[in-house]
C-alpha cells in the first residue's frame, strides 16, 4: 500500500513480506535496535566520557595493583594501594607529627583560600580596569609581566625575609601565584565583550559603574571564572613550597617531611588528598558559577 | 698494507686487553660530598681519588643535607656517599642498597645549639614558651630532642620548627626565633648576632649521644668494583692523614672550596674531630669485622628514637647495622 504525500511522492509504508521473513528481519531489527539504542547512550550522554575516564582510572589502578604485587615496583619508591590506605587510616585516626589528616587538609586549605579569595578580591578589580582602560594596563602589566615567570622558591625567600616565617609570608607566596592568571583572564574577558553593547548602554545612558555592573561583570563572568579555575590550580602547585618553611602542619609540610624520612606511603597518599580537594574545590566553584551565570554553561577544560 | 695490517693487528691486541681491563673498571665514579666541613674537600681540592684511580672520570657532587643525600641515594645517582646517623638509620632501615666503609668526620661544636643573649637564656628551663628551630630529620634535630628528654622537659612546652641552616641564619636575624641548633658556616652568623652558645653536639656525645657522618658506598658498586671501594678508602684516608699533619693548608683549601674567611674555616675546623683511619678500626667506631664498634650502639639508638616519633616503622633490629657497617675494605687499606 502506499501513500501519496504532496504531488507525485509516494512512501512505501507497508511492504509485502511472508510469515518466514518477519521473524528473521524482526529478530535483526531488534538486536539493531539494541545497539543503536546503546550507541545512542554512549553517544547522546556525558556519560560516554564517563565511561571512558572511569575505564582509564581502573586500568590505571590495576597497573598499580599489578607492578607492586609482582614486585616489579620498588616498595620504596611505590608501595601498593593497601599500604597506601593504610597510611590514611593511621594518619585519619592517630595523626602525622601532632596533626591529624583532618587537621593537615584544614590548614592547608586555609591557606589555600585565603590566599586565592585575597587574589580574587584585587584580580578581578585590578583586571577589569585594566581591560576598561589602557592607562591603567599600561601602568600595573610591567609589574604583572615581569614576576609571573619567577620560581616560587625565588620569590619566597624575599617573602621570608619582608615577612617572617610565620602565616603571612605563606599566604602571600600562595597570593603572588594565584593573582596573574586571574588578572589576565579578566582583562581577556573585558576585551572579549562585543563593543555593541557597550555603545547601546552608553547610548542609554549608562553611568560607569552601571556598565560594569550590567555589561562588563555579566560578560566577562565566565571567562574570568575560567580564569579563576586555573588559578586555583597555580595556588596549589606552590603550596608545598609555601609550606617548607617552618610549618608544623598542613598537608603539604607532611609531604615534605615525610619525603625527608623516605615515608612513600605517607607522600603518595597526601599527593592524592591533595589532589582531590583540588578537584572538589573547582567542581565547588563550576557550581557556584553555575547559580551566578545561569545565562552560560560553563565548559569543561 | 702488510705494515697497516700489523698495525691493525695490534690495535686490535690492545683494544682486547683494554676491554677485559675495563670489565673491572668504572667509566665514572660520582663522590656525593655534604655540603659541610670535613676532610673530603682536602681529598676533593687535591684529587686524591683522582691520583687512585687513573683513567676514570671522577665526578663531585654536592649535597645539601642527609634527606637530600638520602634521595640521590635511593635515585642511585652517585656510587659514594656521607650521611649523618639519623639519615642513615633511616636509609638502613628501608633497605637502601648501601654498606657503610668508613667515619668520614665526628661532630663537636661545629655544630651547636645557640641562643638569643638579650632572651637571658641560662638553663634548659628557659627554652619553654620559645620558639626554636632545627632541620628537621638531622643529626641536631635529633640530638635537641634527646637532651630535651634527658632534661624532663616536654618538647610540646615550646615551639619547635622545621628550618633549613640559611633560613635559621635568616629567622634569626628577623628576631623570629630565639634559640636554634644547627651548624657551620650559618651557625658562626648567628653567633656574632645576639647569639650565645648553649649546647654542643661535642658535649652530647660525652654524654652518650655521638653524632658523626659516615661514608657510604652503594652495593651494586662493591660487587661490582670491590677494588676500587679500596681505593676510594685510600684516598679518603690520604686527605685525613693531610688534614691531621697540615693544619694551615687544609684551612685554606676549605676557605677556598666553601667561599669562606680563612679564620671561619679554621674555626670550624677545630670543632669537626678527624679519625685516623687504623683508629676507625677500634670500638669507639666502625670497629672490625670480627667485633662491630659503637656505631652500631648509635644506630641502634637513633632507630629507636625515630620509631617513638613514627618516622621510621620500627627498627630493624642490631644485625641489619651489623650488616650495614663494613670495615672490611678499610681493614684492607689499613693493614
Amino acid at each position: 500500500m502506499s501513500t501519496v504525500i504532496g504531488e507525485g511522492y509516494t512512501v512505501e509504508a507497508d511492504p509485502p513480506y511472508d510469515q518466514h521473513s518477519i521473524s528473521l528481519r524482526s529478530r535483526d531489527e531488534l538486536m539493531a535496535l539494541r545497539l543503536n539504542r546503546f550507541t545512542a547512550w554512549l553517544q547522546n550522554l556525558e556519560l560516554r566520557e564517563y565511561l571512558i575516564s572511569f575505564t582509564s582510572v581502573t586500568v590505571m589502578f590495576a597497573l598499580w595493583v599489578f607492578v607492586t604485587e609482582t614486585g616489579i615496583a620498588n616498595e620504596l619508591f611505590l608501595p601498593g594501594p593497601v599500604a597506601i590506605y593504610d597510611a590514611f587510616t593511621r594518619v585519619l585516626f592517630d595523626g602525622y607529627q601532632g596533626s591529624t589528616l583532618i587537621e593537615h587538609v584544614g590548614t592547608s586549605l586555609y591557606r589555600i583560600l585565603s590566599g586565592f579569595g585575597l587574589a580574587c578580591l584585587v584580580g578581578i578589580p585590578l583586571g577589569i580596569a585594566m581591560g576598561m582602560s589602557r592607562s591603567v594596563h599600561a601602568s600595573f602589566s610591567p609589574f604583572i609581566e615581569f614576576y609571573r615567570p619567577l620560581p616560587p622558591l625565588g620569590l619566597y625567600t624575599l617573602l621570608v625575609m619582608w615577612l617572617g616565617i610565620g602565616e603571612a609570608s605563606k599566604l602571600a607566596l600562595l597570593f603572588l601565584a594565584g593573582l596573574p592568571g586571574i588578572i589576565i583572564a579578566t582583562i581577556q574577558a573585558v576585551n572579549d565583550i562585543n563593543p555593541t553593547f557597550i555603545r547601546a548602554s552608553k547610548t542609554l545612558g549608562a553611568t560607569r559603574m552601571q556598565l560594569i555592573k550590567e555589561v562588563y561583570l555579566p560578560g566577562a563572568g565566565p571567562t574570568i571564572l575560567t580564569g579563576m579555575r586555573i588559578s586555583l590550580g597555580f595556588v596549589y602547585t606552590v603550596l608545598v613550597a609555601a609550606e617548607i618553611v617552618a610549618a608544623t602542619a598542613g598537608i603539604g609540610w607532611m609531604i615534605w617531611d615525610a619525603a625527608k624520612f623516605l615515608l612513600s606511603d605517607i607522600v603518595i597518599m597526601g599527593l592524592i588528598v591533595l589532589g582531590i580537594t583540588g578537584v572538589l574545590l573547582d567542581l565547588v566553584m563550576r557550581m557556584i558559577g553555575r547559580i551566578l551565570m545561569p545565562w552560560t554553561t560553563v565548559r569543561k577544560l | 698494507m702488510k705494515i697497516s695490517f700489523r698495525k691493525h693487528a695490534i690495535g686490535l691486541c690492545l683494544a682486547l686487553a683494554g676491554s677485559t681491563a675495563l670489565a673491572a673498571k668504572p667509566e665514572t665514579v660520582t663522590v656525593g660530598y655534604l655540603n659541610l666541613v670535613n676532610a673530603q674537600l682536602v681529598t676533593k681540592s687535591l684529587g686524591l681519588v683522582q691520583k687512585e684511580m687513573p683513567g676514570v672520570e671522577i665526578k663531585y657532587i654536592k649535597v645539601g643535607g642527609g634527606g637530600d643525600m638520602l634521595r640521590a641515594i635511593a635515585a642511585e645517582q652517585v656510587d659514594f656517599g656521607g650521611l649523618g646517623n639519623p639519615p642513615t638509620a633511616i636509609g638502613v632501615t628501608r633497605g637502601l642498597p648501601i654498606q657503610g666503609i668508613m667515619v668520614l668526620n665526628m661532630l663537636d661544636y661545629v655544630e651547636a645549639m645557640a641562643v638569643r643573649t638579650s632572651k637571658g637564656i641560662k638553663g634548659w628551663k628557659d627554652l619553654e614558651g620559645k620558639t626554636l628551630a632545627a632541620p628537621f630529620g638531622s643529626t641536631t634535630h635529633y640530638l635537641l630532642l634527646k637532651a630535651l628528654a634527658d632534661e624532663g622537659i616536654n618538647p610540646a612546652s615550646m615551639k619547635i620548627l622545621d628550618l633549613r641552616p640559611n633560613d635559621i641564619a635568616l629567622a634569626w636575624s628577623r628576631g623570629d626565633i630565639d634559640a636554634a641548633w644547627f651548624w657551620e658556616p650559618a651557625l658562626g652568623r648567628v653567633l656574632k648576632d645576639d647569639g650565645n652558645l648553649f649546647m654542643t653536639s661535642g658535649i652530647m656525645t660525652s654524654r652518650g649521644y655521638p653524632t658523626w657522618d659516615v661514608g657510604v658506598v652503594m652495593n651494586e658498586f662493591a660487587e661490582k668494583y670491590p677494588d676500587y671501594v679500596n681505593k676510594f678508602v685510600k684516598a679518603e684516608c690520604a686527605g685525613i692523614d693531610y688534614w691531621l699533619g697540615n693544619p694551615e693548608k687544609t684551612a685554606a683549601i676549605i676557605a677556598k672550596e666553601l667561599e669562606l674567611p680563612l679564620e671561619d674555616a679554621a674555626r670550624m675546623m677545630k670543632g669537626t674531630e678527624m679519625i685516623p683511619c687504623d683508629k676507625q678500626l677500634t670500638a669507639g667506631y666502625i670497629g672490625t669485622t670480627a667485633k662491630k664498634g659503637q656505631f652500631v650502639d648509635t644506630l641502634m639508638s637513633t632507630a629507636d628514637f625515630l620509631a617513638e616519633q613514627n618516622r621510621l616503622p620500627k627498627n630493624p633490629g642490631r644485625a641489619t647495622f651489623e650488616a650495614f657497617i663494613k670495615p672490611s675494605y678499610l681493614e684492607e687499606v689499613v693493614k
